[in-house]
């Protein structure tokens, strides 16, 4: 088949405008003009925003895989503890934002319960220890069917279970956030607290993978039948 | 104070919807288990209308369901559970036609 770029549409703007991008944009341009802040605060302050990726949560992770201490401290209060690698909470507006949060609570997945997190009513998510959240994950269609369907949604990412592991879906519909602590997998004995972390990608604190030994976020499995070479 | 204890078997009131309640449709009418307090905060139905410091406050709980007590036709295993978090205001103890 040939190709050609007369096949393309021409590219038109969406005309669809939410009535939250609207309330948004009211809100902001009325701080602006009372000088509540300028519009560089705000351009930065979403530059920042959009900047925060899953890596503080790998770090957590990986951290307490080697540190059992740590992980005690890590589940017994996951707000707090967060800020031993140096994620706060409430920085740096004081009230939580960029996650509307209150308490911050990290899920372990063990041989018998495996956790899987979602937000029907909108799409919270542990925005300063995962970044923003994946375009899927604030979808109605994981949203709804996710509650309703965990055993076929996750599959759909690849995910299985037997009958004996409980797959516990977390609903965050108040101001709790919740992260996964996924298990450490065979194979990883005597790696480094960098190497570990480098396999706690943003899907296996979501709770729709689990990390594998050769998998990281930025590199491809091994056994992908040597497409890539 | 908190009316409930880890363990306590509670029906989620089956209330009404109208305004902002943060409460799911999917598990009023629903029995589960209350398996972690929570600290108290502003209900949403106060929040809602911008009373947070003048809002009531009350205990929320961690309430773990069985997935084949919210959906009738559940495709996965028995042993599956949902949990999520419920002000005490839409909490009742559970009946003992539920238990």
């Amino acid at each position: 088949m040939t190709h050609s770029h007369d096949d393309h549409a021409p590219i038109q703007a969406s005309e669809e405008v939410s009535e939250f991008e609207i309330l948004e944009t009211a809100i902001r341009e009325l701080s602006i003009e009372h000088g509540l802040f300028s519009r560089e605060d705000h351009r930065r302050f979403s530059e920042w925003a959009e900047s925060v990726g899953p890596s503080g949560g790998s770090k957590l992770v990986a951290k307490a895989w080697v540190d059992p201490e740590f992980k005690k401290r890590l589940l017994a209060d996951g707000t707090e503890t967060c800020k031993e690698v140096g994620i706060d909470w409430r920085d740096p507006t004081g009230s939580g934002t960029p996650s509307d949060y209150t308490y911050f609570y990290v899920l372990e997945n063990t041989p018998k319960v495996h956790n899987v997190i979602v937000c029907t009513l909108c799409s919270c998510y542990p925005r300063p220890v995962l970044g923003m959240s994946p375009d899927w994950y604030r979808t109605p269609n994981y949203r709804r069917r996710l509650v309703r369907w965990p055993r076929e949604v996750i599959a759909e990412f690849g995910l299985h279970f037997p009958s004996d592991v409980e797959v516990r879906v977390h609903d965050s519909n108040q101001k709790s956030r919740f992260m996964v602590m996924p298990m450490r997998p065979e194979g990883t004995e005597g790696w480094s607290e960098e190497q570990l972390a480098s396999i706690v990608t943003r899907d296996t604190m979501i709770g729709v993978a689990v990390p594998q030994v050769d998998w990281t976020a930025t590199t491809p499995p091994s056994d992908n039948g040597g497409a890539a070479r | 104070m908190t009316k409930f204890e880890i363990g306590d078997r509670v029906t989620v009131k089956d209330a009404t919807s109208m305004f902002h309640t943060r409460t799911q449709a999917f598990i009023r009418g629903h029995t589960g288990v209350v398996v972690e307090h929570r600290p108290a905060w502003v209900i949403p139905e106060d929040e809602a209308w911008g009373r947070v410091d003048d809002g009531r406050t009350e205990p929320f709980y961690v309430v773990r369901f069985q997935q084949t007590d919210l959906w009738p036709r559940y495709t996965g295993y028995e042993i599956d559970t949902l949990e999520t978090e419920c002000s005490e205001r839409w909490l009742e103890p559970a009946g003992e036609a539920d238990t």
